[in-house]
């Protein structure tokens, strides 16, 4: 007979090599980015260079906003997880639409805060079943659902009020949302920080970390993401794991309609799709985040990291750009970053068989 | 027929191959005459794809000589066998499906004239190759999508022949077709042979030679153990060449627990790919399903796991009528299946061992049915581990990192965690180590001890033989004759080939 | 006619015109007759040739991605490289004057190399098109913004009246912006159906890796479409120009590529590549201004429109998916 084939050896564990570690594994990697951001603007601030000081009072003001992006950015990761080409270009028309609800709930038919907040949410939730159904149930491809039901909702939300913002009183008032507090306890010594992260920003971020972390939710999300055949064959419910992603997306695009609300102190019908939109940047944040957009791979942590070195590197190109140089060098900053951890995991792809 | 001194077409002598380790061929000779249709037989494993590949040019031989119209020749790659005039046709067509059939023949290859592609002269070539095979002319301008399978094979010969092929390879042409459409395949290769073009032809379906081979070449664990006019060996004889002496298996014999059928099936068919099927599996028994690629065997064991549910038939499960209408359903009904296609259908590529195990048993390993419990999704995956002997240094590894046995074990706790009442196995140890082999062989044996109903489906023959205490055997799309453990190779094989003279 | 022709010659191609062209063709028709019958003022020519003017720059860009899509890929960044190409127009033509030959090559060049730049990041970069047109889409607007500096481009001299909604526009009635684009159009789609090279554009959106295999060259095919969407987005940003005002803002090309997208989606060209045809882009983009056109006319609320683009996306996409779900089941 043939000899046996021996079992392969591995290969004496070679000491840790950094570039290995960087390439595929994008949390370190971003956390040293943020590092160099942050310093290279420590020193610009020191050496005169800005137009206002860098500093952690400034950073942390600055994080506000970091609460619409970083919560829009986990919701296209959830969409992306969840494999077969998802995407969710409708983010930004659902925040127009969900935020229209929301100022005539709260600011014209006076619902108490929270119960307006709560139909937002679930009217978003709402919304993201649509591009679910069509997606996960009728099998479009979501880059045409989302596509269809963004121009479909961005016309409602303009069409429903009358190309009116909605900015009654009780709206106005809702911009103290906004402001930065001192935190309990620790505050003396920590700047303050913008009341959003608190209130919207980290439940969101703990819940979805939770979500895809922890529960048997999240774990059937990464399997149907990495192998959705082998998930069926697995029993596991596809669609309705599939429909869902598109659901939390909605319900947390309804959430930011609040935030967003909040922040302009009135319910603009072009909030969410204005210029850019936001699903652009939202994208953006995700895939810099490490998440493939093949699905099955991606966590919180880098969505999250991603938000902060782009909020970061944001704030300090303001501060060092004189006008509105400054909102065009952050658009390159985006492109740029983008567009290298793109051809980085390209790369990485091709050297080491995929990042982490 | 043929002189033998005539110069063959191709001839192949002593021809070795290893890869690592294996041997996967040695010392393999393979004549081909002109104008004849060349039959390579084994069983898995025995070395033919190996032997093709190399005519092919998609692997190089180590040693041995090959001539090409009696002067030696070198195949280097593919681009030098298909300069010679070798074509091949692979099982799965490698066609685009948006274009039409005469676009797909000439891809790469346009004629042009004045710049556009000269779709006359495309068509009328396309059309005596169309003629030639005896296909309809019509099909030249179909958009290949719209063909069906067979049609889509025939395509793929037209293709592999417009390149002036003068050997042409078929591997497994038969396996993904109906009878009518194998007959019509062999309309086109008794066409093809008369125009002078040599076909070496691979198929399992030992039968079917005798209506379309002059010759057979038998191979058995990487050697050729002869080449025969088709006309002096009956399929028996064939599959005795193919099995050889059967080495005595110190198999102990195992008493199968009296008792009613846990898993039953009475007349299951799906249109189109099996019907009147009948099977049943008592508990602590494990019986095989033995049958050829594409004998509908692994259709079989998909619907009795919800995949492709049967269109009429009854499935009963301790007794009680049960239909699987999805896989979440049949593993309610305490049905658990290790699906074929490991890659495929098994594996959650970058994702750990415990995720791979868990996944489908999530409901059992959480709190609350929302959180997963971690520490017991931990001891669950450690406890299968060691029951499976999986080779890894922590559960946290990914299988995609894995080979194929250890792999295939992880694939298999999965089915294990909630123990079920029926346990079926499509193709449980394919492209998987000996040693693991073994293995899983074992943990089978055990599984039906602790009383489980074991349903292999497999077309590995001395699988089947080692670990069966009942062989059913699929020919055609549904069961025929049924075999006991001390069965000998070459009538199991002669049955599922089709060899009832 | 047998006299003429000795034999009949064999049909030897696929039908020229796919049966989701003739639907648009016959959504068009019956929405223009019901906008005739309601109101009177749409089937004038005061009506008809600013839509025409409208459509062109989607279109043509549309030609563009529908060849993107095709080879399975996707360009996002055209909204950007419209911003590009009609500032760096706009500002030849206030700063230099230079001539409408000249502003046309120096709108063509730019967006050539903005293509340029997307195809070798694609094809030689193997990172999935959506993510790095998100990227250069980005990096476009940043180049755009620059190059308008502070606010507007002021005082554009009318050059390009020759593709604009004026006198100078139109021969024999018919505007010269349609006129270009339906010409680019017809010409795309000889390309895409009779040639060696237009073929394989679609053998690669099939099967990119069999097509490799095939002795297709891949790489500079793939470049090859991005280059094209690139010079006719130069082209497009001209019309774009010659359609607005003497002033050019910020906001220019901004969303086009949704709306270029959609006309190629309503057209019938399949997102998964492999499929596509450039005349039902130009009829898709025909169709989305209709009914923009229309809405206004019947006093509606212009934005109203972006909802019926939604629902031509989900009917023409559904009605696809329905169609092949019933050829895979009758297999």
């Amino acid at each position: 007979m043939t000899i046996t084939e021996a079992p392969p050896v591995k290969a004496q564990r070679k000491k840790p090599d950094l570039a290995r570690i960087f390439l595929t594994q994008r949390i370190p990697l971003l956390a040293v980015l943020i590092v160099i951001v942050v310093v290279t603007f420590f020193i610009n601030d020191a050496g005169g260079y800005l137009t206002a000081p860098y500093d952690f009072d400034y950073m942390s003001a600055s994080l506000i906003s970091a609460v619409p992006l970083a919560m829009l950015g986990l919701a296209e990761m959830l969409v992306i997880l969840s494999g077969r080409g998802g995407i969710d270009l409708s983010v930004g028309a659902i925040v127009s639409l969900a935020g229209m609800i929301f100022g005539f709930a709260y600011g014209e038919w006076g619902w108490p805060l929270w119960l307006a907040i709560i139909a937002t949410a679930g009217f978003g939730a709402l919304l993201g079943a649509v591009n679910g159904f069509l997606v996960s149930y009728i099998g479009f491809p979501a880059l045409i659902a989302t596509l269809a039901t963004f121009y479909a909702y961005k016309s409602i939300a303009i069409v429903i009020n009358n190309q009116q913002p909605i900015s009654t009183e009780p709206i106005q008032q809702l911009f103290s949302l906004t402001r930065s507090v001192e935190l309990p306890i620790i505050g003396q010594y920590i700047p303050d920080v913008p009341l959003g992260i608190f209130t919207f920003l980290l439940p969101t971020v703990v819940a979805v970390w939770l979500l895809l972390a922890r529960t048997a939710y999240g774990r059937r999300l990464y399997g149907i993401g990495t192998n959705d055949v082998a998930a069926r064959w697995a029993g596991l419910p596809v669609r309705d794991t599939r429909f869902k992603a598109y659901v939390y997306a909605g319900l947390i695009s309804g959430l930011v309609a609040v935030v967003t609300v909040a922040q302009f102190a009135s319910a603009r019908p072009d909030a969410g799709v204005s210029g850019n939109g936001m699903a652009l940047p939202a994208i953006t944040i995700a895939v810099l985040g490490g998440v493939a957009i093949t699905g099955g791979i991606g966590r919180v942590a880098g969505v999250v990291l991603a938000t902060l070195l782009i909020v970061w590197l944001n704030a300090g190109i303001l501060l060092a750009f004189v006008g509105n140089e400054g909102s065009q060098y952050q658009l390159l900053a985006l492109g740029a970053v983008l567009v290298f951890a793109a051809l980085l995991n390209g790369l990485t792809n091709r050297k080491y068989g995929g990042a982490q | 027929m043929t002189q033998e001194n005539e110069t063959p077409r191709l001839r192949l002598t002593a021809v070795s191959k290893r890869f690592g380790a294996v041997r996967a061929i040695q010392h393999a000779d393979l004549t081909v005459r002109a104008g004849q249709v060349h039959a390579l037989v084994g069983e898995n494993g025995a070395g033919k794809s190996t032997m093709i590949k190399i005519v092919a040019g998609a692997e190089q031989s180590d040693t041995g000589e090959i001539e090409w119209d009696g002067s030696p020749v070198r195949i280097g790659s593919t681009t030098d066998a298909i300069a010679l005039g070798i074509a091949t046709v692979y099982q799965e067509p490698q066609l685009f499906p948006e274009l039409t059939v005469a676009e797909n023949i000439f891809l790469g290859k346009e004629i042009k004239s004045r710049g556009k592609v000269d779709w006359s002269a495309q068509n009328t070539k396309v059309v005596e190759l169309l003629e030639l095979l005896g296909l309809p002319a019509k099909y030249a301008t179909a958009t290949v999508g719209d063909l069906s399978i067979a049609e889509q094979q025939q395509v793929s010969i037209a293709k592999a022949l417009s390149g002036d092929a003068k050997v042409l390879i078929l591997d497994e042409p038969s396996a993904i077709l109906t009878d009518a459409e194998i007959e019509t395949l062999f309309t086109v290769v008794r066409r093809l042979t008369a125009s002078g073009v040599s076909v070496i032809y691979i198929s399992h379906r030992l039968d079917e030679l005798f209506r379309i081979a002059d010759e057979v070449t038998v191979m058995r664990d990487g050697r050729t153990i002869g080449t025969y006019p088709i006309g002096e060996l009956s399929v028996r004889q064939i599959a005795h060449l193919m099995v050889g002496e059967e080495l005595s298996d110190e198999r102990p014999h195992r008493e199968v627990p009296e008792g009613p059928a846990v898993l039953e099936l009475h007349g299951l068919t799906r249109t189109g790919k099996f019907r009147d099927v009948d099977v049943s599996v008592r508990a602590g028994e494990i019986v095989a399903l033995y049958g050829l690629v594409g004998s509908g065997v692994s259709e079989i064991a998909a619907s009795c796991y919800g995949i492709e549910p049967a269109t009429s038939g009854i499935i009963k499960i301790n007794g009680s009528e049960q239909k699987p209408r999805s896989p979440e359903h049949a593993q309610k009904l305490g049905i658990a299946l290790l699906p074929a296609n490991r890659k495929v259908e098994g594996m959650f590529g970058f994702q750990s061992i415990a995720f791979n195990i868990s996944a489908g048993h999530l409901k059992l390993l959480s709190k609350l049915g929302i959180f997963v419990d971690r520490g017991r999704e931990k001891v669950v995956a450690l406890d299968m581990i060691k029951r499976l002997a999986v080779r890894t240094p922590h559960e946290r590894q990914p299988i995609s990192a894995m080979s194929g046995g250890n792999a295939q074990k992880v694939v298999l706790a999965r089915q294990l965690v909630e123990r079920p009442k029926v346990l079926i196995l499509a193709e449980p140890t394919q492209g998987v180590d000996v040693g693991a082999k073994e293995e899983i062989h074992r943990l089978i044996t055990e599984l039906a001890e602790e009383g489980t109903a074991v349903l292999v489906v497999t077309s590995d023959l001395p699988e089947a033989l080692r670990i069966a205490d009942r062989i059913q055997v699929v020919r055609g799309g549904t069961t025929t004759e049924e075999f006991g453990p001390d069965a000998k190779q070459v009538d199991l094989l002669a049955a599922a080939a089709g060899g009832s003279e | 006619m047998s006299l003429l022709k000795e034999r009949t010659k064999p049909r030897v191609l696929t039908n020229p015109v796919t049966g989701q062209e003739i639907v648009l063709v016959g959504v068009i028709a019956v929405l223009w007759v019901a906008l005739a019958v309601s109101t009177p003022a749409f089937l004038t020519a005061g009506s008809i040739q600013p839509l025409l003017v409208a459509t062109a720059p989607i279109a043509l860009v549309g030609v563009g991605m529908t060849i993107v899509i095709i080879t399975g890929g996707i360009d996002v960044s055209v909204g950007g490289a419209i911003m590009v190409c009609s500032v760096i127009t706009a500002k030849a033509l206030v700063g230099s004057g230079v001539s409408l030959g000249v502003a046309v090559l120096i709108s063509l060049l730019a967006g050539g190399v903005l293509g340029l730049v997307n195809g070798v990041l694609i094809a030689y970069g193997r990172v999935h098109a959506i993510i790095i047109t998100f990227g250069t889409a980005n990096i476009f607007m940043f180049l755009g913004l620059q190059i308008f500096g502070s606010g507007t481009v002021n005082g554009i001299p009318a050059t390009l009246a020759f593709f604009g909604r004026g006198e100078d526009g139109r021969t024999l009635g018919i505007p010269h912006a349609f006129l270009v684009t339906i010409l680019i159009t017809a010409a795309c789609w000889w390309y895409l159906r009779h040639t060696a090279g237009g073929r394989h554009f679609y053998a690669i959106g099939g099967d990119a890796q069999a097509a490799r295999l095939a002795g297709v060259r891949v790489q500079r095919r793939v470049l090859l479409a991005y280059v094209i969407t690139g010079l006719l987005v130069g082209l497009a940003s001209c019309f774009v120009i010659a359609q607005g005002t003497s002033t050019l803002d910020q906001s220019v090309g901004s969303g086009k590529e949704l709306a270029v997208i959609a006309a190629v989606v309503i057209g019938g060209t399949s997102i998964m590549g492999g499929r596509g045809s450039v005349l039902g882009t130009l009829l898709g983009a025909l169709l989305v201004q209709t009914v923009s056109s229309g809405v206004t006319q019947l006093g509606w609320r212009s934005q109203l429109s972006d909802l019926f683009v939604g629902i031509f996306i989900i009917v023409a996409v559904g009605a696809d998916l329905l169609r092949a779900r019933a050829r895979r089941s009758s297999r």
